[in-house]
């Protein structure tokens, strides 16, 4: 039983480097800044949830527990509002998306 | 166990290194935001799992202080770019 | 009769609020001894006090999600996460002219106005997809992908959550 614990929360703290890893892989690698926020978002997603569920089944029950999934749900509440912050400081800096560049203004004009 | 999240210890610090030095080399302010917002929350996971690693899990004490003190600074260093930042 | 039908929705409101907040300072302190439980008392206290003065300048109380809808929604949305993830990981290793990052603008009138953070967060949340903006009745959405945008307006999560919290009005 401890046995499978450790294999369960070994593949998921393996997985979750995994895309950790990925996303700073595409944070250097896709073409624009608003796509390198994508990539970004895995590492505050995907990651984060695997990792620290990882490490949940390696806790005894107790305080601990609700200390790691505080962590989890704070982040997770947390880097979605960073991300649109910092998109929408972005667009007010002048930055264009890509789409945006090809299309001239078919969908939106440039901002203000 | 230990030696797995030593494995995962390094490859988080691998992550925040990619991050930081996004934040070092980048063509626009924002990118370097995002490297810094990418640092942090991978140093709350960090500093999560070297806890375990030295079997103190108190440092997750430390690792929710460093949750709330990333977020406020992001959206304080946002609200002073949104609207002063130079594009170049 | 409506006034004391506010009063007694306010205090629940007050009483939900001081709970999670005690519960908060339990989960940090973990100490359960007199002199730091007083502390603890004093802050909600401290809190409760700041936060009914400024419910008085915005007036508009904030209602708790009900845990059961949370429940019901959370582990859709998780499954959300990992198949989005998995797609954009492939994108990430693949090659860079795979992108076809595009914008566009959806329409969430179905949505009740006060789900609308939710429906904008999980959006962001989900890799690929960004909200950029709220205007309205119109959400501006950023994609890594074309096909991803032409789910979002077909309203995969919209749908989602009318069905868990209800049609607009």
């Amino acid at each position: 039983m401890l046995l499978l614990l450790d294999i369960i929360s070994g593949i998921l703290l393996v997985t979750g480097v995994f895309f950790g890893l990925s996303g700073a892989v595409g944070v250097f690698k896709l073409p624009n800044f608003f796509t390198r926020v994508h990539a970004a978002s895995v590492t505050d997603s995907i990651a984060v949830i695997l990792i620290v569920s990882g490490l949940v089944l390696q806790t005894p029950l107790g305080i601990n527990i609700a200390k790691l999934l505080f962590i989890l749900v704070f982040l997770l509440i947390t880097s979605p509002t960073a991300s649109h912050a910092l998109a929408k400081s972005a667009r007010h800096g002048g930055l264009l998306t890509m789409s945006e560049l090809e299309k001239g203004d078919q969908e939106e004009k440039a901002p203000k | 166990m230990t030696a797995l999240y030593a494995v995962v210890c390094i490859a988080i610090l691998l992550v925040m290194a990619i991050a930081l030095a996004r934040a070092f080399y980048a063509p626009t302010v924002y990118d370097r935001i995002l490297g810094v917002n990418m640092f942090g929350t991978k140093t709350v996971l960090f500093i999560a799992v070297v806890g375990y690693l030295m079997g103190r899990p108190d440092f997750l004490d430390i690792a929710i202080v460093y949750a709330l003190i990333n977020f406020i600074g992001m959206v304080a260093v946002l609200r002073f770019f949104e609207y002063t930042a130079p594009v170049d | 009769m409506a006034t004391s039908k506010i009063k007694v929705r306010r205090y629940t409101h007050s009483a939900k609020w001081i709970i999670s907040l005690s519960i908060f300072w339990l989960l940090l302190s973990g100490y359960l001894k007199p002199l730091l439980l007083g502390f603890g008392v004093a802050s909600v206290v401290l809190v409760m006090f700041v936060f009914n003065r400024m419910q008085r300048v915005d007036n508009e109380p904030q209602e708790f999600g009900t845990w059961l809808q949370i429940i019901r929604y959370t582990p859709w949305l998780l499954g959300q996460i990992l198949s989005s993830s998995l797609r954009v990981t492939k994108l990430v290793w693949g090659s860079a002219s795979e992108v076809s990052p595009s914008l566009a603008k959806i329409n969430v009138e179905t949505v009740p106005e006060a789900r609308r953070t939710l429906y904008a967060n999980s959006i962001t949340l989900t890799p690929g997809t960004l909200t950029l903006d709220v205007d309205g009745d119109e959400v501006t959405v950023h994609a890594l992908e074309q096909t991803s945008i032409d789910e979002l307006k077909k309203g995969y999560i919209a749908s989602k959550i009318t069905g868990i919290w209800g049609e607009n009005k």
